[in-house]
């Protein structure tokens, strides 16, 4: 791979597009590799085995569905669509098909950056499993217990599920360091953010009113655009 | 089901056949009846024949009655003569009166002739002592029925093909008319001309073919409001996006004269954001309009999800109020929180947006019996009564009153009316008793999802 994060293939045929998008990834560490035809960028995804393969739906010749199929038939490539629907329409279209993930156009760059480094690092080996975790975490009156997972507030268990638990576990033991959504829901629910998923969000007011109900001050914050903070 | 058409048919051509059929066979009936007689002339003179050879008998002259009788015959082209008849039964046999006084060796005068025999038959003048007789084949010239030919064609054949076509004609005219009404409809409404109806057209008329007439207006009525209401949505999306497209412009040009100016960046990329939103928005609308998507599939708390919605107006609405009652827990099963999490962030938006800074935006969340009602209630202007309705039209605008700047609805509560349909729940606006508008979620409460 060398000095670069990772090959990535973009197929799309507006030129513009694709020569916009390959100068703000080169610029973000990646080597770029650009194709306009679904059969030619068929062919490279094939010989030149890129890390990560960009792939317009709507293309000249060999459409994105199919340019898919093929590559499937053959290799596990990690695949984004970029689909023009809407983002609804695309989520719920784009679990039929063998696709990583799914971009709707328009996206912007942070939303595109965000969904490559996720899926990059779903296709590589995962990292070893933490180790000398804690078992106890405490803040003031609040105690958690990660071998009874629990939450206990004076003594007396919080009701809470067990992401709500996972969630504040890892908002404790990070304590002070604001948490991305992103890397929340990698963390704490096991799948990637997309727009208007608001799960994690309403984890954390659930934990919020279970906090209160014991009287406790509200101690996770709300970073708007940037994360959850346990203070 | 209507079958006007077919009882039409049955009158016209059942009953009418049937009359047709009897009226012919009745005339030709009668004209054959009447064309059977020898003429009155003729008869006549057949009977001066009769009465000029019983005198030559009577006056026991044979041999001027044979002279005679060889000049009519001459005269005539035919066969007669005078023959005695000497009737004798036989074998103790005896005469009935009947028989001896219509006895005769021909037939009367009077009586009609069979116009189907081609031979002329046999005419019988007796004379007044009851046993001599004038006999004489008719006379060709004398055989009624010259026209009969001629006649029975024209009663069989030119009567029956004229009223069979007479009837033809006025079905054809019957049901043509409707379809070239519907024909030249197809082709203005195709040729572009929406307004195309047919019913007007057909007046009173109510069967099978007005049906079809109706089944097309009412095809023509949706499309025509179909493609109106498509066209009205391209217009108003260009619309949208020619202003952020306009903004974006001067501040590029801004930008060439004031170099690397970051307030200038950051507003062409807020634009650049709106108009995302809003291509995004339009997309999802046409997806939830085309294909009524169902989307129930997962349990959520609408406690938590407002939570979440409104820990994020806060943040974008400092200035605003928010004042919520909510019970501590509402279960929602087949739902789904990312179209209800949307259509509820947009009523809030929608409702701080038209709140005076300063101002406060109320959400209550109720049980009922069926269905849990939140109702988002604002401290704006409200909406005129006859509006309501339209507010849940893509690009509505209530006309603006003076001093105010913002008054539209954007696409914000179609696509909230929508995604909340598409959860099973409604979505209502009123205006509240103090002023302000209320926007009323009614969601239905079900067995939750396992």
């Amino acid at each position: 791979m060398g000095a670069q994060l990772a090959n990535i293939l973009i197929i799309e045929d507006d030129m513009t597009l694709s020569g916009q998008l390959s100068q703000l990834l080169q610029r973000g560490g990646y080597a770029i590799d650009c194709q306009r035809e679904g059969l030619a960028g068929l062919q490279v995804a094939l010989t030149s085995s890129p890390d990560l393969v960009l792939l317009d739906v709507k293309l000249p010749g060999l459409n994105g569905f199919s340019v898919l199929k093929r590559l499937r038939a053959v290799k596990q490539t990690p695949v984004i669509m970029l689909t023009a629907c809407g983002a609804e329409e695309e989520r719920i279209r784009g679990l039929r098909h063998g696709a990583d993930d799914y971009l709707a156009k328009p996206f912007s760059l942070e939303e595109l950056q965000l969904r490559i480094d996720a899926v990059l690092r779903r296709s590589r080996p995962p990292l070893g499993v933490r180790e000398g975790e804690a078992e106890h975490l405490s803040a003031g009156a609040l105690h958690l217990d990660r071998l009874q997972q629990q939450a206990l507030v004076g003594g007396v268990a919080l009701d809470l599920t067990a992401i709500q638990f996972r969630l504040l576990w890892q908002l404790l033991a990070q304590r002070g360091e604001v948490l991305s959504k992103p890397y929340l829901y990698r963390m704490v629910l096991d799948r990637e953010f997309s727009r208007y998923d608001r799960s994690l969000d309403m984890h954390i007011s659930r934990i919020r009113r279970r906090l209160t109900e014991f009287g406790l001050a509200d101690p996770v914050q709300t970073m708007h655009g940037r994360g959850y903070l346990f203070t | 089901m209507n079958r006007r058409l077919w009882w039409k048919l049955c009158a016209t051509l059942v009953a009418g056949m049937l009359a047709l059929f009897w009226v012919i066979s009745h005339l030709t009936w009668e004209t054959e009846e009447a064309m059977s007689f020898i003429a009155e002339s003729h008869q006549r003179t057949l009977r001066s024949y009769g009465a000029q050879a019983e005198a030559l008998y009577s006056a026991g002259n044979e041999r001027a009655l044979s002279r005679w009788l060889l000049s009519v015959q001459e005269q005539e082209d035919t066969w007669a003569a005078v023959i005695q008849s000497d009737l004798t039964p036989i074998a103790g046999s005896t005469f009935s009166p009947r028989f001896v006084d219509g006895f005769g060796l021909g037939r009367d005068v009077s009586w009609k002739i069979h116009l189907y025999f081609k031979e002329n038959p046999t005419i019988d003048l007796p004379f007044s002592d009851g046993r001599t007789h004038f006999v004489i084949q008719l006379p060709e010239r004398m055989r009624p029925g010259y026209y009969w030919t001629s006649s029975s064609m024209l009663l069989q054949v030119v009567l029956p093909f004229s009223v069979l076509l007479l009837i033809c004609l006025l079905l054809y005219r019957h049901l043509m008319h409707p379809l070239r009404r519907l024909e030249q409809a197809t082709r203005r409404f195709s040729g572009g001309d929406y307004s195309a109806r047919v019913g007007p057209t057909l007046g009173a008329r109510k069967d099978e073919l007005a049906g079809l007439a109706r089944a097309f207006d009412s095809m023509a009525e949706h499309t025509e409001e179909l493609i109106q209401h498509q066209r009205q949505r391209l217009s108003d999306m260009s619309h949208e996006l020619r202003t952020p497209l306009t903004r974006i412009e001067m501040a590029v040009s801004l930008a060439e004269q004031q170099e690397g100016d970051q307030r200038l960046l950051d507003r062409i990329r807020s634009e650049c954001n709106g108009m995302r939103q809003l291509v995004e928005d339009a997309l999802t609308l046409s997806w939830l309009e085309n294909e009524t998507p169902m989307l129930r599939d997962e349990n959520l708390d609408l406690t938590e999800l407002i939570d979440s919605i409104v820990d994020d107006a806060r943040f974008e609405y400092p200035e605003h109020r928010l004042n919520l009652q909510l019970p501590a827990s509402a279960q929602l099963g087949h739902s789904s929180h990312r179209a209800l999490g949307q259509a509820i962030e947009n009523i809030v938006r929608n409702a701080l947006d038209h709140t005076p800074l300063g101002g406060t935006v109320c959400i209550s969340l109720q049980q009922r019996a069926q269905s849990w009602l939140l109702s988002v209630t604002d401290q704006g202007r409200g909406v005129p009564g006859d509006l309501l309705e339209r507010i849940f039209q893509p690009f509505f605008r209530v006309p603006a009153g003076p001093g105010e700047e913002r008054s539209g609805f954007g696409l914000g509560l179609a696509l909230a009316r929508r995604q909340v349909q598409a959860t099973g729940g409604s979505l209502s606006a009123r205006n509240a008793a103090g002023g302000g508008l209320v926007i009323d979620i009614r969601l239905p409460r079900e067995e939750l999802e396992t």
